[in-house]
Parts: structure tokens; C-alpha cells; sequence
């Protein structure tokens, strides 16, 4: 057994020859602008810079309220990137048949 | 609630006994999967046939993930600074992030191009052997320090457990050699099928200890009552330029975590695209049940040991433990599930990151720059004999590391994140050329490591690494920029001279 070696680098490679390796994916979240602008939003929650200096508030569940937000925005987060894998990552070989 | 004075941790001989019960447990798991193997070729021992499920993936990615540092590192860090440490549970989500923005296309090309290591896509891409050769020393230093850390937390928690009857020493050896020897008789397989028990007994623990820890301080409420007099500045909103430093976490994290090695090796090794995509989505609500107890268990510790100072207050985990075990035989057997989980956070970091380092060094420096011509199970032999070295090397290190190279053995992801623009470009920027690349990484090297040595590990709040990175982008975009202005006249050239 030995290993082929690699072949042309893919930047000398036509444009077309480049997108022929990526057909198969049918759906990429990175191409999705409106999935970051969402990340961006909730990010900007989750990053406690907008509350007033020195501040704790009351208690949520038995955390200050800043703390309680940044939580919640995590939850979302989490959930958000649990849905944009499921719903923008589309690819052809799913299910474990690989390409030879 | 009154601080309170805490005793050592002492285990006795039923515990030692579980305990040794587990670890054996790793070498007959090591031992299945060398049964397991199908060939001798490297696809089979780096990346267990290509063939892991949605489970097993799942579990070696969280037990890789989530390391010693996150049990002792993050409670000590919770315990200093307190709520601002929230941030731990951000960076953590913030990696699954990352790779949404390169996983896609990577998982592709490396099931259409059976790549086996991270510097095969670098190969595959740029076509540059410098560029390989490069990228992989730079994985290398950052993992060999990254399992350095592992191995030194594992003698510390030997020496604790026994209230220093076994030395460090000792126990960074023995743990060693268990690691090392499962890791070599089945590769992947038996690493990730290690990683699944250690993920399985990380959760349990990590369940434990929402349990018993916050009651210490009279639950999470009291506590942060308690903190609201004791020391306000921990249950305050952090100040802007803590925030931006909120930043630069998840701008190292969310870039440097997602491209550690051996975390691209499982997307490498899974058995299909849905096993991946099912795995990322569970872990992406996995800081909430790992990096979040760590931070409740760090606060209450402030509240109930609050005099702890300097290398202590990384014991602050150990010390509560004690604690509870004191309190009722139900609660010294829920600490031992406590430190089992602590040794599988720690080796099953650590035998990814040798598996990783071995793998690197086998295709890509031994096959790629010394044996060209070599069969796959010559590589596969030079990669276990590897690992042994390696280990042999680390644990030297570790025992007596001089004083002065500790702040260059603590550089993982200031080095590391300086190959971020080889995937998070390299896969979407299709002009971008090897040239370009190589003086953006050196450049983002220099930065990171000129700023890190000379002491400036923050700038403006920002980690030297993600300088580094801005700096190793922007000569990337400008780099691009200047060879396509550079090619369009020729390309005119020649269109006008054919017409």
C-alpha cells in the first residue's frame, strides 16, 4: 500500500474545477448573510455592554439579571445554531456513501 | 454562611480501588479496538475506518473538548473574578460557531480526497510544502503544550488525592503510560471509544456536582446574596473593557478551538456528513451543562472558602470536594465519581491531542519530508512508536519544566490561531495563494509571540493571539488584492495579443 500523491494545488485549479469539488453541497450556512446578522443580534445580547456600570439587578432563578440575560442569549444561540445546521447545511453524501 | 475551614481530600482503599477499576477499563477498551482493526493503514488507526457514528462521535468530541483546565482552570477563574466568567460558557458555544463557517466544505473535500490530517487540506489547497511543513510544526507546539498541560494537571491530582504520598511524579508517569498504551494498541477506535466511557463519567460528574456544590453555600441564591456584601465586584456587570475582552474570548476561542487538530481529525473520522452535523448541533448546548456548573461551583467557592490565594485557588474544586466528602459516606462516593470524571477530563484530552501529534508527525514531516516511498503500516508502526517518544518527551518536561520556558510552554492558542486564514479563507477564497499565506501566518506569528514573551498578553483587551490573527488577515485581503491587480493586466495582456 503506498499514498498517491497530491495532486495540482486547488488555487492553480479554473473556477470551475474548484466549484465541481463543492457541488455535492448543496446548501452552506456561511452563505446565508441573514444567519450572521442573527448571530450578530444575539452575540450583542449575550455580551453584556449595554447595562449600567456596577450593575447586578435582581435575582433571576437565583442569578443577577445580566447574568440571567447573557444565559437566556446563549439558550437562543445554541438553539439558533442547532436549527441553521439542520435547516442550511445540505449536503448530497448525508448518509456516509463516500465518494471514491 | 460562614466561610468554613476545609481538610485534604483522602481517599481510601475502595476508592483506589474503583478508581483503579476504571482506569484498567481504558486498556480493555484499548484492547477491542486493536481487535477491531480492519488493515494496518493509517485512515484505520488515525481515524477508526472513517466509520464513527453519531454517538461516539458525539461523546469523543465533548470529552476532547471539555479538558482538565475546564474543571480546575474555570473553577479557579470563577472563583477569582465570579459572574464575569459567564463568558467561559459564551467561548465555549462560540466554537461550534466557528466551524459553521468552515465545517461544511472541509467534511466534503475530505471525504472526497481521504485526507487523513489537518496539513493534508493544507497540502491538497495551497500545494506548498512550506506551507505544510509550517502549519503542522505550529499544530504540534500548540498540542505538545496543550497535552503538557494535561499531564501536569494529572500529577497534581495524584499528589492531591493521596495528600502528596505519591509524588506528581509519579502519578504524571503511570497515568502516561495507561494513556499511551491504549492509544497504540487500537489508534482512533480505542481513543474515541475511551472518550465515550470518560464522556459518559465527565456528564454524571458534572451532574454531581450542580448537586452537591451550590448547596454548600446554601444554594445559588444565598450565594450571591452572600457575594453582594462580601465582594460586589463579582456579581456586577462587567466593565466595557471587560467586554471587549468578552470579545477577543470568543474571537481565540471560536477560531482557535475549532481548528485544534484533533477535533478536525472526528470530523475527518465520521461515518457520515448527518453524524457530524447531529453531533455539532448537540454540543452547541453543551457549555450550558459543563462550563455553567464549573461557574456556580467557582462562585460558591467564593463564598464558602474565601480566603484561598495564589496556586491555590485553582484547588479551590478539590477543596470543596473535601468538603463534601466530610459531610456523609453518600458524599465521599459522589466524590470519587468526581475525581474519576477529572482524570477522564484530562486523559481524554490528552490522548486526542497525542493521537493528533502522532498522526502529524507520521504523514506529514516522516512521510512527507524523510520516507516519500513508505508503506501505510511502516507509517502506522512509525506512528505508535511516535507517540511513545512524544509521551516520553512531555512527561520529562513536565516533571521538572524550567521556571523560565513556562511562559512559551503556556502559548497554545496565540500560535495556533495563525492558521485560521489556511481554512476559514483557504476553503472560500479560491485565489488566495500559498505566498500570501505563508508571510500572513509568519507575520500573525511574530506579532502574537513578540507581544506574548514581552509580556503584553492583552492589548486594549485584546488577546496578543487575536492580534496577531488581524494582523496575519489583513496581510492575507491585502495579499489577495495585490496578486489579482498583478494578474488582471497579464490576463489582458494575452487576451489582446490572441485577438
Amino acid at each position: 500500500m503506498s499514498i498517491d500523491k497530491h495532486e495540482l494545488p486547488s488555487s492553480a485549479r479554473s473556477p470551475q474545477d474548484w466549484d465541481e469539488l463543492f457541488v455535492g453541497l448543496q446548501q452552506e450556512p456561511r452563505k446565508k448573510g441573514w444567519v450572521w446578522l442573527v448571530y450578530l443580534m444575539l452575540f450583542a445580547i449575550a455580551i453584556p455592554w449595554y447595562w449600567p456600570p456596577l450593575y447586578r439587578g435582581s435575582l433571576v432563578a437565583g442569578l443577577p439579571m445580566w447574568v440571567a440575560v447573557t444565559l437566556g442569549a446563549i439558550v437562543l444561540l445554541a438553539a439558533w445554531t442547532a436549527f441553521v445546521i439542520t435547516r442550511y447545511w445540505k449536503d448530497l453524501d448525508e448518509d456516509g456513501v463516500q465518494s471514491p | 454562611m460562614t466561610a468554613v475551614e476545609s481538610a485534604p481530600i483522602l481517599f481510601g482503599p475502595g476508592a483506589f480501588i474503583f478508581i483503579g477499576l476504571y482506569l484498567l477499563s481504558m486498556i480493555g477498551l484499548g484492547l477491542l479496538g486493536r481487535k477491531r482493526r480492519v488493515d494496518d493503514s493509517l485512515a484505520d488507526f488515525y481515524l477508526g475506518g472513517r466509520s464513527i457514528g453519531l454517538s461516539v462521535l458525539f461523546l469523543t468530541l465533548y470529552a476532547t473538548q471539555y479538558s482538565g483546565n475546564t474543571l480546575f482552570g474555570y473553577t479557579g477563574k470563577a472563583y477569582h473574578i465570579g459572574f464575569e466568567w459567564t463568558v467561559s460558557i459564551l467561548f465555549m458555544f462560540s466554537i461550534i460557531v466557528g466551524y459553521l463557517l468552515f465545517a461544511p466544505r472541509l467534511v466534503r473535500l475530505a471525504r472526497l480526497r481521504q485526507f487523513i490530517t489537518p496539513g493534508d487540506f493544507i497540502t491538497f489547497r495551497f500545494g506548498s510544502r512550506f506551507l505544510t511543513l509550517l502549519s503542522t510544526m505550529v499544530m504540534i507546539y500548540a498540542l505538545g503544550n496543550y497535552t503538557l498541560a494535561q499531564l501536569k494537571a494529572m500529577g497534581a491530582a495524584v499528589e492531591g488525592l493521596t495528600d502528596g504520598a505519591v509524588p506528581s511524579a509519579y502519578g504524571i508517569v503511570a497515568l502516561a503510560i495507561i494513556m499511551v498504551l491504549y492509544e497504540t494498541l487500537g489508534g482512533m477506535r480505542s481513543v474515541a471509544w475511551t472518550d465515550v466511557q470518560q464522556g459518559l463519567v465527565l456528564l454524571v460528574g458534572f451532574v454531581i456536582l450542580l448537586w452537591i456544590i451550590p448547596d454548600l453555600g446554601g444554594g445559588i441564591e444565598a450565594v450571591v446574596e452572600q457575594l453582594s456584601i462580601s465582594d460586589p465586584a463579582k456579581v456586577q456587570v462587567p466593565t466595557l473593557e471587560a467586554c471587549g475582552t468578552w470579545l477577543s474570548y470568543i474571537l481565540l476561542l471560536g477560531f482557535g478551538a475549532a481548528i485544534y487538530p484533533q477535533a478536525i481529525q472526528r470530523l475527518y473520522a465520521a461515518g457520515s456528513v448527518r453524524a457530524v452535523k447531529r453531533s455539532l448541533s448537540l454540543m452547541a448546548f453543551m457549555p450550558l451543562m459543563t462550563t455553567f456548573i464549573v461557574l456556580l461551583c467557582g462562585v460558591t467557592g467564593a463564598v464558602v472558602l474565601p480566603d484561598l490565594a495564589g496556586s491555590e485557588i485553582d484547588q479551590v474544586l478539590p477543596r470543596l470536594c473535601a468538603l463534601v466528602m466530610a459531610q456523609s459516606e453518600f458524599g465521599y462516593w459522589l466524590v470519587v465519581v468526581v475525581f474519576a470524571a477529572a482524570l477522564a477530563a484530562l486523559m481524554s484530552t490528552a490522548d486526542s491531542a497525542l493521537l493528533s501529534i502522532s498522526s502529524m508527525f507520521t504523514k506529514d514531516i516522516y512521510h512527507a519530508h524523510l520516507r516519500p516511498n513508505c508503506s501505510e503500516s511502516e507509517l502506522t508502526r512509525v506512528g505508535k512508536l511516535c507517540s511513545w517518544a512524544i509521551v516520553g518527551i512531555l512527561v520529562i518536561i513536565a516533571i521538572g519544566t524550567d521556571k523560565t520556558l513556562i511562559r512559551l510552554l503556556e502559548l497554545k492558542f496565540e500560535v495556533l490561531i495563525q492558521i485560521v486564514p489556511c481554512f476559514f479563507l483557504g476553503l472560500y477564497w479560491r485565489r488566495l495563494s500559498a505566498r500570501v499565506v505563508t508571510i500572513g501566518m509568519i507575520a500573525g506569528l511574530v506579532c502574537a509571540l513578540s507581544l506574548s514573551v514581552a509580556g503584553y498578553t492583552k492589548v486594549a483587551g485584546f488577546h496578543a493571539g487575536v492580534v496577531g490573527l488581524a494582523l496575519n488577515t489583513m496581510v492575507c485581503c491585502v495579499g489577495l488584492a495585490w496578486e489579482t491587480c498583478r494578474e488582471q493586466p497579464a490576463a489582458d495582456q494575452v487576451h489582446g495579443s490572441l485577438a
